[in-house]
């Protein structure tokens, strides 16, 4: 099977800044596909890449194996929702949507009808005749999706498309979206700062760190078998663990990871490591105890109806030794 | 509530005679128009005719003047229409070295006193060996022409935002579609107030005309000279209720087109 969308050693310098600094990619075509990252890391760009926005500096990109080298973001088979979903105010939500079809030349009964059928996808039925200025964050978020299905692209792409929505409506879109994809059975690339938008969602998730891609995964690898400290901190919420501590927690001397939920207290005689309890924080599904250990503080999770230590006890904790996961130092 | 106090009586007199001051020179020429009295502008007018209106439309060294006025600020601003749009679009969307500077160029000529751009124009035709004709007064007046519709454009187009012609490419349409589709018709209302407001002012420039018109005289030339040997005086003022309307209406017009974006730039030249 051909990969939708190929980097091969790609870079996108800007003066002396690697936005994008050799990055080997394939996205499986029919994927829901996460880049995530902090501010600055790459992804945005590589997303630009993808759209033809922005050219690689070096290496070279493929959609459906073909060479976008010279290919213009016009006429590549790939559209996006941005993420200001750049409608265009003087049109209405109907033209907005039919424009992919208008600049083709097909004829206007035929584009408002596929335009209709969208927003009927999208649940914006009779939406036509407004202006994007009278529409919710929302609405205005589905007549960028629809807009942008239009042409019927094998790859979509979406920037951040949760942002700027509440959080109730963010929970009810990345089901939708989800649904959406599956439906659809397209390609869609998106965008994220937030991991669990990107865990929840995505089928694969790529974790990008100064221009570079820290890892790829399954949201699982990810989370559970985090590569470098860097994707361990920030995707979730693990216990990074010293070179020392592993070693004193029974492991070789390496960076490594320890979820909290992972870690159980006991009474056994000869726990696997001891901590002092400083802080209890409840969070309805559990109580996250925060202990020190070897000068370290770390988390245990401890699931709701568990007994809890109390602030200042001295508790010996446990795990399944498979828990405790090297990983590299970056 | 206190918030909803008059204004002191000293304020609101002084607004008034300030209005009064700005505005009766005005009133006094389009009622010096009607006079019967034709030597001197004496006041209060003796009696009251319409006669110079028909004095003014037979008089036939008052066409000349008219006619290459209005060539003048239409080939000017339609110049400026194209250039200004084109400048506006190069900076809202490039970013390079000295962009700045050249931003502060193209509007340097409506900061600069026109009787400099006359001045520099005119030994520029000189050295260069360039006749006067209708283009050298279009050149002259084109260099504040550009200003006004470039500063027009630029604020539109910062508001356009760079997504959304990125939008259109990603949606298949080639430049030419994104100008005629999504750029023209945001773009639309600047322009014709940049165009307006540009072809008023070009229509009563007298100080840069002055210096690249040579023998030529453009309709504020004329009234200038007639002022100076009078005869038939209230056709001077005939001919001013013109020019008034002429520059006054598009200028009107083009607060209005705008007046939502609040970008009416350059009105002030």
């Amino acid at each position: 099977m051909t990969a939708a969308v190929e980097f091969h050693n790609v870079s996108r310098h800007f003066g002396t800044v690697r936005a994008v600094d050799r990055v080997d990619l394939a996205i499986d075509e029919g994927s829901f596909f996460a880049m995530l990252g902090p501010s600055g890391s790459g992804k945005t760009t590589c997303l630009r890449l993808i759209s033809g926005f922005e050219k690689p500096t070096t290496g070279s990109i493929r959609i459906f194996g073909e060479d976008m080298g010279d290919v213009p973001p016009n006429r590549r088979h790939v559209n996006t929702v941005f993420q200001d979903y750049a409608l265009f105010p003087h049109m209405n939500v109907r033209d907005n949507v039919a424009y992919g079809l208008m600049v083709k030349g097909v004829e206007r009964r035929t584009r408002h009808e596929r335009a209709e059928e969208l927003l009927s996808l999208v649940k914006l039925d009779g939406f036509g005749e407004r202006k994007p200025a009278q529409l919710s964050g929302g609405q205005r978020q589905r007549v960028a999706l629809a807009r942008a299905l239009v042409n019927e692209p094998r790859v979509l792409l979406l920037d951040e498309p949760l942002g700027a929505l509440d959080l109730k409506l963010r929970e009810a879109m990345q089901d939708e979206l989800k649904a959406l994809q599956r439906r659809l059975g397209i390609t869609f690339v998106f965008v994220t700062h937030d991991q669990g938008e990107a865990l929840s969602m995505a089928d694969r998730v790529a974790v990008f760190n100064d221009g570079r891609i820290a890892q790829v995964g399954t949201p699982s690898d990810v989370y559970d078998r985090p590569a470098t400290r860097f994707v361990a901190d920030f995707v979730g919420s693990s216990n990074v663990l010293p070179p020392d501590l592993t070693r004193s927690f029974g492991g070789p001397r390496l960076w490594a990871s320890l979820r909290p939920e992972s870690i159980r207290f006991t009474g056994a005689s000869d726990p696997k490591a001891k901590g002092r309890v400083t802080a209890l924080r409840y969070l309805g599904s559990g109580t996250r105890v925060a202990l020190e250990t070897g000068g370290q503080e770390i988390a245990v999770l401890v699931p709701a109806g568990a007994p809890v230590p109390d602030i200042g006890e001295v508790s010996g904790l446990t795990w399944d030794p498979a828990a405790l996961h090297l990983m590299e130092d970056a | 509530m206190h918030s909803e106090a008059r204004p002191p009586l000293a304020l609101t007199l002084g607004a008034v005679l300030g209005l009064l001051f700005l505005h009766l020179p005005i009133l006094l020429i389009f009622l010096y128009a009607f006079t019967t009295e034709d030597r001197s502008y004496q006041f209060p007018p003796p009696d009251l005719t319409t006669k110079w209106f028909g004095v003014a439309w037979n008089r036939a060294d008052i066409w000349p003047p008219l006619y290459l006025s209005l060539r003048v600020a239409a080939i000017s601003s339609g110049l400026a229409l194209v250039l200004g749009t084109l400048c506006a679009a190069a900076m809202a969307r490039a970013r390079f070295f000295g962009r700045d500077t050249i931003s502060l160029l193209v509007v340097l000529p409506i900061a600069l006193p026109g009787i400099i751009t006359g001045m520099s124009l005119r030994s520029a035709f000189a050295i260069a060996d360039i006749p006067f004709s209708t283009w050298t007064i279009v050149l002259g007046h084109a260099t504040f022409c550009v200003v006004i519709v470039y500063n027009n454009a630029v604020a539109r187009f910062r508001r356009l935002g760079a997504s959304m012609l990125e939008a259109s490419a990603d949606l298949g349409a080639n430049s030419f579609q994104t100008f005629r589709h999504v750029i023209l018709p945001n773009l639309g209302s600047a322009l014709l107030a940049g165009g307006m407001l540009a072809f008023a002012l070009s229509f009563d420039e007298v100080i840069v005309t002055t210096f690249t018109a040579g023998q030529q005289s453009t309709l504020p030339i004329w009234m200038l000279n007639e002022l100076v040997r009078p005869r038939q005086r209230p056709v001077t003022n005939v001919v001013a209720i013109v020019v008034f309307s002429a520059t006054f209406l598009p200028i009107l017009a083009a607060y209005y087109l705008t007046r939502s974006g609040e970008e009416t730039a350059g009105g002030g030249k």
